[in-house]
């Protein structure tokens, strides 16, 4: 039956899990729409020899042209979902992708994301005087610095007072909660509680 | 994942046009009988080596096709009930919904079954009437898991639950789960995003893979 | 809402502190809070006594309904009510966290206030499920809960929400299923 292929992306993008996005499917992106080329022209064909008086061909057209609608909406669907986890993404891993889940984008997707985060930083320095991070504190904080323990080899860090840190693993630092939150989320430091 | 919203009946010019769960919930096989010839579409018809599809030819064809072929002008074909929706299903909803396994007759039960109702099949009525019933019915079961902190039960739970029913229990989880650990108090502690987490542990299971 | 935001608002709330230091008025964007004398009893926002306190910088009062007998007469009356009763304070749980959490040598008999609380919340949470499932079986399109705090309501609002809104969707197939509108989009 038609459609099929099409929800086939579908199921895909169902069988993501938080924060998994699997390769851009330009193979299965790329026979949708070859199906569908396919139902036009067939369309086409019928639309034409209807006209020469042919009365017949209309269910035909009709059917083919519900199948149409319907991987339509499948494609946007399924590029729709995939650009809202996207967006997520921004917040969760921050203005830098990991290197193995930008490979899963695709091309024009890798542009949405530089535009996203272009959009998102123009707008948080319009904030307040000096602009504001919304990405920080997404939970009330509760104190002004924070101890950490290092999870990995990370190197030098800036500190507010502009001293720098060196991130060495198992290293345990009591640093500002604005600066190393986001390394905190990214799973670099861990948060002590005492 | 987009939190689901509510079902419609009406599927393709509604606002969930991207809802993953109503794409797929409009994909459900409804039976139907052609009443005018299809040209040329005769492959489609696993049944028979014709070229078109003759009138009278019974197939199966998803929800969202059908709803295609019923134009205001043209009918190309008349539909029936789907199977789990039928009397001889209805009276087993009555008799007892708890221990039905909706997910089995789904498992988009209730929505699927809601957007079937614009069929205006001469029983639809009963149709609603043992959908709500249902639901009201489970309904004490699905509060009651979802405020259950136990985790072993999870799967034993939701394995009969349809997904509308499933996503309920999700969100008294979600809810109850994050009150405990605001009771626990490990909520003054900043974390690892969840999707940084499940990125590392994948991350590591292929390396683990690669290893060996 | 998380119920770490929750907590946050009940911050805001008032206690009374006793304490050892002095210090002017202080001006911020929520009041202004001050001036501290050295043994004089006064307000501040809970967050600001909970700062205070991990710093050693005073004691805090328990507030008056703190107290073991008071909170046993709450308790008895939730139980033999079958509404729910004007609680103490609209943030009871969470004012009860956050001093038993920073400042337990200041609440006397501690463990059993911590207890009492937590009869009083689950004997809260089991009606409010009853009347959910009440409210569900009877079909009922809308219903008045009173004396509900913050927290409460928060702990089953994406549920109940959800619940309720397909149940509003069920019902809606119930008045359109028959000679319902045309089905052309």
């Amino acid at each position: 039956m038609y459609g099929e292929k099409a929800i086939e992306l579908i199921h895909e993008l169902q069988r993501a899990v938080n924060g998994s996005l699997a390769p851009f499917n330009e193979e299965g992106v790329r026979q949708v729409l070859e199906e569908m080329k396919a139902l036009y022209d067939q369309n086409q064909c019928d639309v034409e020899a209807t006209v020469q008086g042919e009365k017949d061909r209309l269910p035909a057209v009709q059917f083919r042209h519900t199948c149409l609608e319907r991987n339509k909406r499948c494609l946007l669907a399924y590029l729709h979902n995939r650009l809202c986890m996207i967006r997520d993404m921004r917040w969760e891993f921050g203005s830098v992708l990991p290197a193995e889940v930008k490979y899963n984008l695709s091309e024009q997707e890798v542009q949405w994301f530089t535009k996203y985060n272009k959009s998102l930083a123009s707008y948080m320095r319009t904030l307040g005087q000096d602009g504001l991070d919304l990405t920080q504190d997404r939970s009330p904080p509760k104190s002004l610095y924070v101890e950490v323990r290092c999870l990995m080899d990370y190197g030098e860090f800036e500190s507010e007072d502009g001293s720098s840190v060196v991130l060495k693993k198992n290293s345990q630092h009591f640093l500002l909660r604005s600066l190393c939150e986001p390394l905190i989320r990214q799973g670099v430091l861990e948060h002590i509680m005492s | 994942m987009a939190s689901p919203s509510t079902y419609s009946r009406y599927s393709s010019n509604s606002d969930n046009y991207y809802d993953i769960n109503d794409i797929i919930a409009t994909h459900e096989k409804v039976p139907c009988k052609v009443e005018l010839p299809l040209h040329r579409l005769g492959f489609l018809n696993p049944g028979s080596d014709g070229e078109n599809i003759r009138v009278g030819t019974k197939m199966d064809l998803p929800y969202w096709l059908v709803t295609g072929l019923l134009g205001r002008r043209r009918r190309l074909v008349s539909v029936e009930p789907p199977k789990y929706f039928r009397s001889s299903y209805r009276e087993i909803m009555s008799a007892d919904a708890n221990i039905v396994d909706l997910h089995k007759m789904g498992p988009y039960y209730y929505a699927f079954g809601t957007k079937i109702l614009s069929f205006e099949f001469p029983e639809s009525e009963d149709i609603a009437k043992s959908l709500i019933e249902t639901y009201i019915n489970r309904f004490r079961k699905v509060m009651d898991g979802s405020q259950n902190a136990s985790h072993e039960d999870k799967n034993r739970l939701t394995s009969k639950m349809d997904e509308t029913e499933r996503s309920i229990y999700r969100a008294g989880q979600t809810s109850l789960r994050s009150f405990q650990s605001w009771e626990t108090r490990q909520i003054t502690k900043i974390c690892t995003s969840d999707m940084v987490a499940n990125h590392r542990k994948r991350k590591r299971a292929v390396m683990d893979e690669d290893d060996q | 809402m998380d119920p770490s935001e929750v907590e946050f608002l009940a911050e805001k709330e008032e206690v009374t502190i006793v304490p050892n230091f002095s210090h002017d008025e202080v001006f911020l964007i929520g009041g202004n809070v001050g001036p501290f004398n050295p043994s004089l009893p006064m307000k501040v926002p809970l967050w600001m006594a909970i700062n205070l306190k991990q710093r050693q910088k005073c004691r805090i009062q328990p507030p008056d309904w703190m107290l073991v007998e008071k909170l046993e007469e709450v308790k008895k009356q939730e139980h033999d009510s079958a509404v729910f009763q004007p609680m103490v304070n609209p943030h009871y749980m969470e004012v009860t966290k956050l001093l038993l959490s920073h400042a337990t040598d200041d609440i006397p008999n501690a463990d059993e206030v911590n207890t009492l609380i937590k009869d009083i919340w689950d004997l809260r949470m089991a009606k409010l499920r009853q009347s959910i499932d009440k409210f569900v079986k009877d079909q009922e399109t809308h219903a008045r809960l009173d004396n509900l705090s913050l927290m409460e309501i928060n702990s089953v609002r994406p549920f109940l929400t959800q619940a309720l809104d397909h149940m509003h969707t069920l019902r809606m197939n119930l008045l359109t299923a028959g000679p319902g509108p045309t089905q052309d989009s």
